[in-house]
């Protein structure tokens, strides 16, 4: 079957994303514009990943959970998990490598830890958009090593990607990469490329899905402990169609 | 000046220094690779504190003779590796790049 996926999503945990964008938001909006398979990925936590799943399991939309981690070069990757449960636990990792910065909202934007109803329930007081003091290469290990798919984010783009931090892709433990354009053989590794919305405001959810080809029902609510590996083997067999690939749409916009 | 003479002119600790000695022409600072990649010259010093293995294949790959890795970053043995074996200088400061850089443009510069 064909399935619409999107891995790369902030919510208003992420000091960057705007304030409305909740995770039910996230939720309803992906719905809406037709997306089949969700992942959150807030900068370097998973606090948002609990209500993710609740309101996922309300739109009955297939969620996976991530966090987007900053290595101490700028790299942004994608770290992305089958549960809340283990996302949570390699952002207890994570938050032990965040550096300690003086935070001030009102400068660097609100960290909102909500529920699926979007009541706030926590107001962390510690700077998440900080690189992590580890680098890239042990950071990717680690990721695999909990068994999560390994995305190198946007490897094209001129900040916080591979791209414009190392100037390569070196080798690495990655499932595929992210990008804006079909990247560059330096950046993609061989890899299978897809795009992905990196949304921080609801008018970007949806903005650049990839379609994958994935097993016939991956996405039922039952094969929820198989999804993440289904995936896997989708993207390690290139069985994907970035937005950029995609053929033009009738009014002509990509 | 050369290679060799970086360490005790700048106050530089020596991270790798198994490296042909040859004469520096130029320096260059930044930590995005890519930038390097498209601006550093052949044998100049790169001043950054982008303590990856991928600096030492781009310093290889544009020439650069040597690398200052600066405020005193913690640097990985796979980088240390790849520069014993591409025979890349590599120094350790625990000044800022802005120093560092300030003392090598004098050091260059002086006839």
């Amino acid at each position: 079957m064909k399935a619409l996926v999107d891995l790369h999503n902030h919510s208003c945990l992420s000091p960057c994303a705007s304030l409305e964008e909740s995770p039910s938001l996230i939720a309803r909006l992906a719905r809406e514009r037709g997306l089949d398979l969700v992942a959150l990925t807030d900068h370097n936590s998973a606090l948002n990943c609990p209500a993710f799943g609740e309101a996922c399991r309300r739109e009955a939309l297939a969620p996976l959970f991530g966090i987007e981690a900053c290595s101490v070069e700028e790299v942004h990757v994608l770290c992305i998990f089958g549960s809340a449960e283990e996302a949570l636990a390699f952002g207890e990792e994570l938050r032990s490598l965040l550096p300690e910065l003086p935070y001030d909202p009102e400068k660097l934007g609100d960290q909102v830890v909500v529920d699926a109803d979007e009541n706030v329930l926590d107001l962390p007081d510690y700077f998440l958009g900080s690189a992590l003091s580890i680098g890239f290469d042990e950071l990717c290990a680690q990721a695999a090593g909990r068994g999560a798919l390994v995305i190198p984010a946007h490897v094209d783009r001129p900040m916080f990607s591979v791209g414009s931090q190392l100037g390569f892709l070196p080798p690495g433990p990655y499932d595929a990469v992210e990008s804006m354009r079909e990247p560059a053989p330096e950046l993609s590794g061989g890899l299978a490329a897809i795009s992905g919305s990196d949304a921080h405001y609801p008018e970007h959810v949806a903005r650049r899905p990839t379609l994958v080809e994935l097993p016939e029902g991956a996405l039922e609510p039952s094969e929820a402990p198989r999804l993440l590996e289904s995936l896997r083997a989708a993207l390690r067999a290139g069985s994907v169609r970035p937005s950029w690939a995609a053929s033009p749409s009738p009014r002509g916009t990509p | 000046m050369l290679i060799s003479e970086l360490a005790s002119a700048l106050g530089l600790e020596t991270a790798q220094g198994a490296f042909a000695d040859r004469a520096i022409s130029s320096g260059y600072a930044s930590d995005l690779l890519s930038d390097v990649m498209a601006n550093a010259k052949a044998d100049s010093v790169l001043v950054t504190v982008q303590a990856h293995k991928n600096a030492v294949a781009v310093a290889s790959l544009v020439g650069i003779a040597a690398i200052i890795v600066c405020n005193s970053r913690p640097l990985p043995e796979d980088m240390i590796e790849a520069a014993r074996s591409e025979g890349v200088a590599v120094f350790r400061s625990a000044e800022s790049a802005f120093e560092v850089s300030g003392r090598l443009w004098s050091a260059l510069k002086r006839p």
